[in-house]
């Protein structure tokens, strides 16, 4: 019971009441307070009591921390209820009827600076529940963002860091002119070339395989457990590691073939290195052909070759260029497969003439940009530290860029899509 | 109607001569249906091909010994397999006796791979919820391109910004005396392996029928509680596909762990001792193996158990992929 304690009704209203029930009263409207009869009746969509509990010192219930919450929803019948959010009273007296009943039993005591709030419950707005629900999802949809972010950020945090460091080596000079004493001076244009001519090698040997490749499994191929062993094997393909495809390279092609560490033996590996990412895309690519495409071609009497030539083909031109355009990055970057079978540490090379455009020949070894990255950081010791970045940003930056090319290519694919 | 009709006839008749050419080119290709045929199912078979040639050649190589005169390979035998499986010692060089043992290498792997599936599962998981449910357009195409971009980064140069960048950052940060060890190499390597985990990951959960979303939805269920309740089941096996997929990533790793994890063939005692994984081994070690001594044939049985390894990796993921499909199509 809250007897000595003042209790006022707050908002624009506010008055002191000695005792609680006098509050409640004047909350009903049957108290000594009629002027608030009129307004205190119904609560607004959005209105509310409050009957707080309030030293003399004190002229508002900011302070109040709500220590019970009722609810009045004026749109129930009948006279049921008890009060929560769920299931609310009917209007204010019975509210008033209530909280007077608990105020009498004890269930209701206000300490200070505690109060009573009565609200009507509000109409199609978030319940207590489904704020909960929905601080739950913020909290998880922020987590996973940042999750994404500390993906996102150390890409750019890298690329910027590497970039900064390479600054006072990248030139023109260090693009164009041959690495002279072990790379330590000079520049990269030798690995450079040798990794252009690696990977055009190997993207002549690759390219008409695994498009052919893509063709049988997306059109020949019925579904029975010899086609389900190829395609097996394709993911096995793309999933066996480098190093593994550097021993097969080895001793397939350097040392069965006869072939010795040399160009052709490096570029051979890295074909059969890459040949799932052709495989797979242009599969991928044929497959978005819809097959009515190609049943009016053949109800026209196209033979299934003439169908693909004319048809599926054409259509799906351009997502097999991406998945080429990625074997091209892929087998510009990988190390692992060349070591053993074609990457040297260093060649002495010709600063000019022919030697300079075309150093080396089929049968003979290569510098690679990214040997010669694992070379000036592992195996020397004194290569400038600006070299070393500068290296890594020409080989991210030749990745990277064919790379967009690709992805360029699919973003321009898909805004023309016809069907 | 003239006009026009005259208009229509120019560009017919000039076209007329490329046209019959072009029908003599097409009748030729045409004609070519056959081989043509046959090259596209050579190639198609490739594959198989490619692979058991694979395991040929470095199975040849581990264990055929071709000597000077005699055409018929004998087996080469003289490695015993006990201390091959089961030794932590890694001696290939020693002058007393060379051992050749892999736990430690395997220890290596392990250390290396679990450490980064620890960082790259929640990461990549996460992401790919966020980029699949949370957002839309264009952002969430341009962090699909960003998390490409990461996988495009070739696997020397995070292994030199290992050394180079992350080595000098643990030593600042941890006060441990290398900085090239386990900690560094699974952080390039969860960085490495994220992008698979993400794409496959987003796919299946892609994949998920919309009225599985749209029904939980109707049912007063959040977001949140979509991905947890609805998605995460629904698209269980996929998820596991993307972990293993992670996984065979980050043990056929060569380069980046060869720079980055501290090459010391020792078990690994915590996150900061530097490590020797298989991969790294080969890559380190084939080039000063004498031709089809022990050690080279050693290193060429390490390749077939990465082989084996990632071949049961790559299966398992398969077969978990296929099990989805098959549901979804029943």
């Amino acid at each position: 019971m809250v007897h000595s304690a003042e209790v006022g009704v707050a908002g624009p209203n506010f008055q002191r009441f000695p005792t609680m029930e006098e509050a409640v009263s004047a909350v009903v409207g049957q108290g000594s307070v009629n002027g608030h009869q009129s307004h205190s009746n119904t609560l607004t969509s959005n209105g509310s009591f409050v009957i707080a509990h309030l030293s003399n010192e004190q002229s508002d219930t900011s302070q109040c921390r709500p220590r019970h919450r009722f609810y009045v929803d004026s749109h129930l019948l009948g006279s049921g209820g008890d009060g929560t959010e769920r299931d609310p009273w009917p209007d204010v007296p019975t509210a008033a009827k209530h909280i007077l009943s608990m105020a009498g039993d004890g269930t209701l005591n206000l300490r200070p600076n505690e109060q009573i709030v009565i609200e009507s419950r509000k109409m199609f707005t978030a319940t207590r529940l489904e704020r909960k629900k929905m601080r739950k999802q913020s909290i998880a949809k922020g987590v996973f963002f940042c999750m994404t972010l500390s993906l996102v950020i150390p890409v750019f945090a890298i690329l910027g860091y590497l970039f900064v460091q390479a600054w006072p080596a990248l030139s023109w000079d260090f693009v164009t002119l041959n690495p002279k004493r072990m790379g330590t001076e000079g520049g990269i244009w030798a690995p450079l070339v040798g990794t252009f001519f690696l990977v055009l090698m190997s993207l002549l040997m690759a390219a008409p395989v695994g498009v052919m490749a893509g063709v049988y499994l997306n059109e020949y191929a019925k579904d029975n457990w010899f086609n389900r062993i190829i395609n097996l094997a394709v993911v096995n393909l793309a999933g066996v590691p480098s190093i593994v495809h550097a021993l097969f390279g080895l001793g397939a092609f350097v040392l069965a073939a006869g072939m010795g560490k040399s160009l052709l033996a490096a570029s051979l590996t890295l074909s059969v290195m890459t040949l799932p990412v052709i495989i797979t895309s242009t599969r991928e690519a044929l497959a978005a052909v819809p097959k009515s495409f190609r049943e009016a071609c053949w109800n026209m009497g196209a033979t299934k070759w003439q169908t693909i030539r004319t048809i599926v083909l054409p259509n799906s031109i351009s997502g097999i260029l991406t998945g080429v355009i990625l074997q091209v990055a892929r087998a510009a970057g990988e190390t692992a497969p060349i070591i053993f079978t074609g990457a040297a540490i260093f060649l002495p090379v010709k600063d000019n003439g022919v030697g300079y455009w075309l150093p080396y020949t089929l049968k003979s070894e290569v510098m690679a940009l990214s040997m010669h990255l694992y070379t000036l950081r592992e195996q020397i010791n004194n290569a400038p530290l600006a070299m070393q970045y500068g290296t890594a940003v020409v080989l991210i930056g030749l990745v990277l860029s064919v790379n967009s090319v690709s992805i360029a290519l699919r973003v321009y694919l898909r805004s023309r899509k016809k069907w | 109607m003239a006009s026009s009709n005259v208009a229509d006839a120019g560009p017919n008749r000039k076209g007329s001569a490329f046209q019959s050419f072009r029908q003599i080119v097409d009748s030729v290709v045409d004609a070519c249906e056959p081989i043509v045929e046959w090259m596209i199912r050579l190639s198609g078979w490739s594959a198989i091909v490619f692979v058991l040639a694979i395991f040929a050649f470095v199975f040849a190589q581990a264990f055929f010994v071709f000597e000077q005169d005699s055409m018929i390979p004998s087996l080469w035998m003289k490695l015993d397999f006990v201390e091959f499986f089961t030794s932590v010692k890694w001696r290939p060089t020693s002058v007393v006796r060379e051992q050749y043992g892999i736990v430690a290498l395997l220890a290596g792997t392990g250390a290396v791979t679990l450490t980064s599936m620890v960082i790259a599962v929640p990461l990549g998981l996460g992401a790919a919820v966020y980029v699949s449910e949370f957002c839309h357009g264009k952002t969430k195409e341009t962090l699909k391109i960003i998390i490409e971009l990461l996988a495009a980064i070739p696997s020397v140069v995070w292994g030199f910004i290992g050394v180079a960048v992350l080595g000098p950052l643990i030593i600042d940060i941890t006060g441990s005396p290398i900085g090239v060890n386990v900690l560094n190499a699974s952080l390039i390597l969860a960085l490495m392996s994220v992008p698979v985990i993400v794409s496959v990951g987003e796919d299946s959960l892609k994949a998920v029928p919309d009225s599985y979303r749209e029904a939980a939805e109707a049912l007063g269920a959040t977001k949140w509680e979509v991905v947890y309740r609805v998605l995460f089941p629904a698209a269980k096996n996929g998820l596991l596909a993307a972990v293993l997929l992670g996984v065979g990533r980050a043990i056929g790793e060569t380069m980046a762990v060869l720079m980055a994890s501290g090459h010391k063939a020792q078990i690994p005692g915590g996150l900061l001792d530097p490590a020797r994984t298989l991969t790294a081994t080969i890559a380190a070690e084939m080039g000063e193996a004498p031709r089809g001594g022990d050690h080279y044939r050693v290193l060429f049985l390490i390749g077939i158990v990465l082989f084996v390894l990632t071949f049961l990796v790559n299966l398992i993921a398969d077969v978990v992929v296929k099990g989805i499909k098959g549901k979804q199509n029943g």
